[in-house]
């Protein structure tokens, strides 16, 4: 019992002292040079940059549930911006399925137009088969 | 998660002391700086999403590893440097017994000049020196558990010992400062 309260008392002491000479070493640490403060805040600065970058890269916005009970998505800007990025691309392939449309469309409107001539002409199109006609065609007109 | 101002706050309160603990370990200030500068981007990169109350205990963790690392490579060069020169090197081989030499060296260089007249500034410097001087597991759990304020399972934890040993080293710590101080005819 008593070699009990004995390591007890030592160890306060000894915490005791620890403090007191603790005290000292703050007061000294509080003294340091200026160029070694000015490079510790230095340094401080580059790891708070580097800390946010890492969060910036990582999407930092944190994954949890909210106070209300929903679910926060953790990477929501992120996504916003990658859609934005794919936004350009995807404007380019509905502009050219449009242009592919249209000129179907025009293709397709130039032959309605001629089997229509065709049809409305006097001379009937099984006319253009005839190798009789083909001459007549080739050969220089009359005076 | 720890917010940009609690990280922040976080370095400030503790680099200052997070410098001279080093200073202790490998008795170069520009070595102390890079240390310590490697210690805080690593904790900013790797464990900036961590609760701000776990941030102590990593970042110790992380410096003394960093303060570890420093040693090997020193131990590297030095090899290196050694057998490149003709001299045949008198450092002994592990980091502890290099810095047992140089806390031997210390120890004789502030040993005289002790008084109860000496001022304030003498005072701090012959507690500074007693400290830089102690055997490094000693000062790494007198530091970490006084200075810090670390409990002795934290302290164990940063260590990597038993809590047993925590306590056997800050006993011994506060027993040889003591001791050397009270030597010097200093009280603190």
């Amino acid at each position: 019992m008593n070699s009990i309260h004995y390591s007890t008392d030592v160890q306060v002491l000894e915490a005791r002292y620890a403090l007191r000479l603790v005290g000292h070493l703050n007061a000294q640490v509080e003294s340091l040079p200026p160029d070694v403060s000015e490079r510790l805040r230095f340094a401080r600065e580059q790891a708070l940059s580097r800390a946010r970058e890492t969060r910036a890269a990582a999407g930092a916005v944190p994954a949890g549930i909210s106070p209300a009970g929903t679910v926060v998505l953790a990477s929501f800007v992120p996504w916003l911006q990658r859609a934005a990025s794919v936004l350009p691309l995807l404007l380019l392939l509905a502009g050219l399925m449009m242009i592919q449309q249209w000129q179907t469309r025009e293709q397709v409107l130039a032959t309605a137009e001629i089997d229509t001539q065709l049809l409305a002409d006097a001379l009937p199109p099984a006319a253009y088969s005839d190798p009789g006609f083909a001459e007549f065609l080739r050969a220089p007109a009359q005076p | 998660m720890a917010t940009d101002k609690e990280l922040s706050d976080f370095l400030k309160s503790v680099e200052k002391r997070a410098f001279k603990r080093t200073v202790y370990a490998v008795r170069h200030d520009d070595a102390a700086l890079d240390i310590v500068q490697d210690a805080m981007i690593k904790l900013a990169e790797k464990y900036a999403d961590r609760p701000a109350a776990e941030l102590p205990l990593i970042f110790q963790r992380i410096l003394s590893n960093a303060t570890m690392d420093w040693f090997r490579r020193e131990k590297v060069r030095n090899a290196v440097m050694s057998s490149l020169s003709a001299f045949d090197a008198t450092e002994p081989d592990g980091d502890f017994d290099l810095l047992e030499m140089l806390q031997g060296a210390e120890g004789s260089a502030g040993g005289e000049s002790a008084s109860d007249a000496v001022s304030r500034t003498q005072i701090l410097r012959a507690i500074d020196a007693e400290v830089a001087g102690l055997p490094t597991r000693q000062r790494e759990a007198f530091l970490l558990r006084y200075w810090e304020e670390f409990d002795v399972a934290e302290t164990a934890a940063v260590m990597g010992c038993s809590e047993g040993s925590v306590k056997t080293h800050c006993s011994r710590a506060v027993h040889a400062l003591a001791k050397s101080l009270r030597a010097k005819g200093i009280t603190p």
